[in-house]
């Protein structure tokens, strides 16, 4: 999956050059040493590899705004919308590469992976009663792209399936058989 | 963008993420056009029969590069079918219909999508014998997961897209 992504990253003093400019996404800087700036996640963290920067953390990748966001999450029976449509991959790429910049990493992950649990097994709960009671449409906003992509394949080749067995119910119809 | 690159001197960094960038853009290009070619092998008579069938004003669903793709794969198809097997059978079972054998597209498969704008009525119908049709709005912003056929026109016209 390819994401397009922003965060926040200081640039230390290595750096000679005030501007850059990116096809796609306009101009970046300028890059005075300390001094925080807004670049690409796969900009901040190739820079952080190099060791020419330091990151900061989103401002919702904090113990007491997660924590929040996981007590809601395990009250309300549906989806509650969450900070950032990537907070799972940002939350991986950080802690993976620049867990030394943000303070208390270790609860920061435990708190967003409860958070991802609560979620996928309400994912998985609804995509059961769905299947069960063969509904048509279902509205699933506040999920974000990755949660969608755990059970997406799966289920859509299963509703698939039992569409085409329940349209294969009368005999004798014209369909081709070789529908795929 | 590369010429950008050539005539940069000065060092590393610049280059570095310039270079960043254009692997980047030519990752997304290329499996952007992975996708589409497989779909060509998948399902190339229907591909095929679709583009002849067009009318004239109608823009090509492919390339020009893709169409002759398309074309030399249902070529070398019916040519290996030809040698291997079907010269061998008698002379009256000697053709095949590449558009009858080979399985076409599923329109009634379940896909996920997000509104771009907002779209009232739209008609869902029953799976189940038990069960009415019913309609629902789009709200803009929101996500979905439906059956491809109800949703395939809003999909054309750019109004919903697909997750």
């Amino acid at each position: 999956m390819e994401v397009w992504m922003n965060d926040e990253v200081p640039e230390r003093s290595l750096l000679r050059y005030s501007r850059f400019q990116l096809i796609l996404q306009g101009d970046l800087g300028p890059f005075n040493p300390g001094l925080p700036v807004e670049v690409p996640v796969w900009l901040a963290i190739n820079l952080k590899q190099r060791q020419k920067c330091r990151l900061i953390p989103p401002e919702w990748m904090d113990v007491a705004k997660l924590e929040e966001i996981r007590e809601q999450e395990r009250k309300e029976d549906t989806f509650t919308p969450m900070p950032s449509p990537y907070y799972m991959e940002l939350t991986k790429l950080l802690l993976n590469y620049a867990s030394d910049n943000i303070p208390k990493a270790d609860e920061i992950r435990t708190l967003v992976k409860d958070t991802w649990d609560t979620r996928v097994a309400k994912l998985r709960l609804s995509a059961d009663s769905f299947v069960q009671q063969q509904e048509a449409h279902a509205k699933l906003d506040n999920l974000t792209l990755m949660e969608i992509n755990t059970t997406g394949t799966f289920l859509t080749q299963a509703l698939d399936r039992m569409y085409k067995l329940r349209t294969n119910l009368q005999p004798g119809e014209s369909s081709h058989s070789q529908d795929f | 963008m590369e010429a950008n690159l050539k005539r940069a001197k000065s060092g590393d960094l610049k280059v570095s993420v310039h270079r960043m960038e254009i692997e980047r853009i030519r990752y997304v290009l290329s499996s952007y056009l992975r996708c589409r070619l497989v779909k060509i092998e998948k399902f190339f008579p229907h591909v095929l029969e679709k583009e002849k069938s067009r009318a004239e004003g109608e823009p090509s669903i492919l390339s020009p590069e893709e169409f002759a793709f398309a074309k030399e794969y249902m070529a070398n198809t019916e040519t290996y079918l030809k040698n291997v097997a079907l010269k061998h059978m008698p002379p009256n079972l000697q053709k095949v219909s590449l558009l009858k054998s080979v399985p076409k597209p599923n329109l009634d498969s379940f896909v996920f999508l997000r509104v771009l704008e907002r779209q009232e009525n739209i008609l869902v119908e029953p799976e189940t014998d038990e069960q009415r049709e019913y309609t629902i709005d789009l709200e803009q912003g929101s996500q979905h997961l439906i059956r491809y056929r109800t949703i395939a026109p809003l999909v054309a016209s750019g109004a919903v897209q697909l997750i």
